[in-house]
Parts: C-alpha cells; sequence; structure tokens
C-alpha cells in the first residue's frame, strides 16, 4: 500500500468516461444538497423542528465558521470539483483530475468530523448533512480507487 | 479554444447558474403541509392565554420548549403580542417533540409555574435562556428550573410537587394529542382563528402579515 505522498506524486493514467461521469453525477448531488441549505441559511428561514429534523444541526453553533454556514464550504468543495472534472473531460490532462480529486481528502476528513458532531455532540441528525457525508465518502473512495488502479507506471532511471 | 469548447464550457455554466436559480425558485413556494392542517380544537379555560376573549384575532402556537426555531420565532411573538394587544389573543399549546429530551420538562415547569398563576413568567425564561438547558441532563435541567421558580417568586416546595404532577402531564398530553389530531407535525406551528399560518420567517413585518392573511383581518 502506498502513501498518499507516493500517490499524489505519481501521474495518473487516463480515467473513462464512465468513472468521469459517475464522479461528475455524485459531485453535482452533493453541490445541490450543499447549495440548498447555503439558499436556506442567506434567505434567513428558519427550519421547523421536526420529527427527525435538521433544526438542531442547522442552528447549532457548529453550523456556522465565522458567520458562513458550513455548508457555503461544501458547496465550494464541490464546484470546484465540478469545474475540475469537467475541466478533464475537456482537456483530457490527467493531473487537473489527481489534483482535483485531491480535495476529496480533506473533506472526507471534515465531513466525518461533522458526522461525529451530529451523532455524539449535538446527538441529532439532519438528513441533508447526512446526504452530503454520503457523497463525499463515495468521492473519497472513487479517488482512492482512481489513485491505486490507474497509476501510470513508473518510469525506469537506468544508468 | 475552438467555439466548440467554448459552447461546451458556457453549457456547463449555464446548468450551474440553473440548478442554484432553480433551487431558489423552488424553496421561495409556500410549503404545502400547512394546507393540510385541520382546525384546532377551541380555546377553553385550561389554555394558557394572552389577551381578551372580544379580540377579533385569536392566534394558537403549537410549541415546544426546547425547539431552536420556537426559540428564534419567540422574539418575533412577543413583538406581536405587545404592538397588536387590542386586537389579537394569544395562546400557547404545548407541542414537545420526542428528539428534545428536556423539552417534556420544561413544558412541566411552565405548567407548575401556571398552577401559581405564573405560566408566562416560566414561559419568558424558558425561551430567553433556551441554550443554557437545552443539553443538559434532566437533573442539571431540573436545578436551572427550579432556579427559575425562585426567581420567578415561586412558592419552591409546591413547585417541586407540580413539576412532576398529573394534571400538567395531562395538560401537556392532551395539547400533544390534540395537535397530532389536526395534523401539528412540526414546530412552531401557528393558527390565526383557526386558520394555519405559513410562516418560516421571523421577521416581524412578514409573521404580521402572514397572520393577517390567515385570519383575514388587517392589524391595526
Amino acid at each position: 500500500m502506498k502513501s498518499l505522498k507516493q500517490l499524489l506524486k505519481q501521474p495518473l493514467k487516463h480515467v473513462s468516461l464512465r468513472v468521469t461521469l459517475t464522479l461528475f453525477v455524485v459531485a453535482l448531488l452533493g453541490f445541490v444538497d450543499a447549495a440548498y441549505l447555503t439558499i436556506e441559511h442567506f434567505q434567513g428561514k428558519i427550519p421547523p423542528c421536526t420529527v427527525g429534523g435538521c433544526e438542531a444541526v442547522l442552528t447549532s453553533t457548529f453550523s456556522t465558521i465565522a458567520g458562513m454556514p458550513v455548508s457555503l464550504g461544501g458547496a465550494i468543495y464541490y464546484l470546484i470539483l465540478l469545474i475540475g472534472i469537467f475541466a478533464y473531460f475537456d482537456l483530457k490532462n490527467p493531473s487537473i483530475l489527481k489534483w482535483t480529486l485531491a480535495l476529496s481528502i480533506p473533506a472526507f476528513i471534515l465531513s466525518m468530523w461533522f458526522v461525529v458532531v451530529q451523532l455524539f455532540i449535538l446527538r441529532s441528525i439532519c438528513i441533508y448533512c447526512m446526504g452530503s457525508a454520503i457523497t463525499t465518502t463515495i468521492l473519497f473512495a472513487l479517488t482512492m480507487w482512481i489513485y491505486h488502479t490507474h497509476r501510470a507506471p513508473e518510469l525506469e532511471i537506468t544508468s | 479554444m475552438n467555439t466548440k469548447r467554448i459552447i461546451f464550457w458556457i453549457c456547463f455554466i449555464i446548468v450551474l447558474i440553473l440548478i442554484v436559480w432553480g433551487l431558489i425558485v423552488a424553496m421561495n413556494k409556500p410549503a404545502t403541509t400547512v394546507g393540510a392542517l385541520s382546525t384546532p380544537p377551541e380555546v377553553t379555560a385550561a389554555d394558557h392565554v394572552l389577551g381578551t376573549s372580544t379580540a377579533p384575532i385569536t392566534v394558537i402556537e403549537y410549541s415546544d420548549f426546547q425547539c431552536p426555531a420556537c426559540g428564534i420565532f419567540y422574539p418575533t411573538v412577543e413583538k406581536f403580542i405587545k404592538e397588536a394587544s387590542s386586537t389579537v389573543r394569544f395562546v400557547y399549546r404545548h407541542y414537545p417533540l420526542p428528539q428534545h429530551a428536556n423539552a417534556p420538562l420544561a413544558a412541566q415547569a411552565a405548567e407548575a409555574a401556571g398552577k401559581q398563576g405564573k405560566f408566562w413568567d416560566m414561559y419568558h425564561l424558558l425561551f430567553e435562556n433556551q441554550k443554557d438547558w437545552s443539553e443538559l441532563p434532566d437533573i442539571s435541567a431540573r436545578q436551572i428550573f427550579a432556579g427559575y421558580a425562585s426567581k420567578i417568586g415561586l412558592n419552591t416546595a409546591q413547585y417541586t410537587t407540580d413539576l412532576d404532577g398529573a394534571e400538567g402531564k395531562l395538560k401537556i398530553r392532551t395539547d400533544y394529542q390534540d395537535g397530532a389530531a389536526i395534523g401539528v407535525n412540526s414546530t412552531p406551528t401557528f393558527f390565526a382563528n383557526g386558520k394555519a399560518v405559513n410562516i418560516s420567517q421571523p421577521n416581524y413585518e412578514i409573521f404580521k402579515a402572514a397572520i393577517e392573511a390567515a385570519a383575514q383581518t388587517r392589524i391595526p
């Protein structure tokens, strides 16, 4: 098993259209989810308290950082991913995809932290936040799979 | 960059803009769930009421003391009650949601205070300090509520007896069951003259207009 540093150093081979489309669709779902929560925040709408509702999570101190909703960060992350995947689609340069997908690693770690916050600190679950955690996890898993299975052959240096 | 690629990128940007625009439009549509609510039961002597029975508008709120949305609406409701006191009668009914562990106890504290004629004093303290007790274990919440009872001048021995008394619990259960029977499934849910109020923003003017629209009566 190669270290993350080694994986990031190594160039990637081309990724099939099917895998690229899968990445795009998952990132698009994540974007819609995060954009929905961000718009709701800026519209000043208060999610009512319902059984299994999001209000405890979305009104908690964990839902904003310096006045900005966490979902805005999520929406920007998914947007960068969409642009990167689209750019790869256009330019066919695997290093664009490699560096774009590298973002899914910190995103996954952050997402797991927010799942811990929901389950163990707030003891309340927001279905939209869990939806984003699922898309982030799928993107992270696909990234790891691509990094491991689409490595370009290493150059052998011979004297 | 050739024309084909420019079109390719423009389409991509247009699709993203359409998604965001579609979300905004969809989210601005009025909620349809409000229409499914039936008329709440008539106001009785058991209810907690502010204002006179001759007021042309009766506003009933189904609420939960631990619900953050109810806490956010609280200052708006307060302002509304003060400014429209001559035309509005306000009724508070309990709807403690199962995910709010301290909500039933908070409702019991309000009922216990109500037994000594100080329901609204406890109501104010519970909402104004909602964040202080919401996430506490039961025993700590009890201590905080006992502090509120002292602060508003209740007979604390009587309050302690009434806190877990059957009468208060029955009132809370009745409110909850009545609410559930008419289709209440979230808090806060407001009714004006028996009609469900479609409101999702705690802005005072929007709130007042929504009450007027539901009651079909202007508030001067």
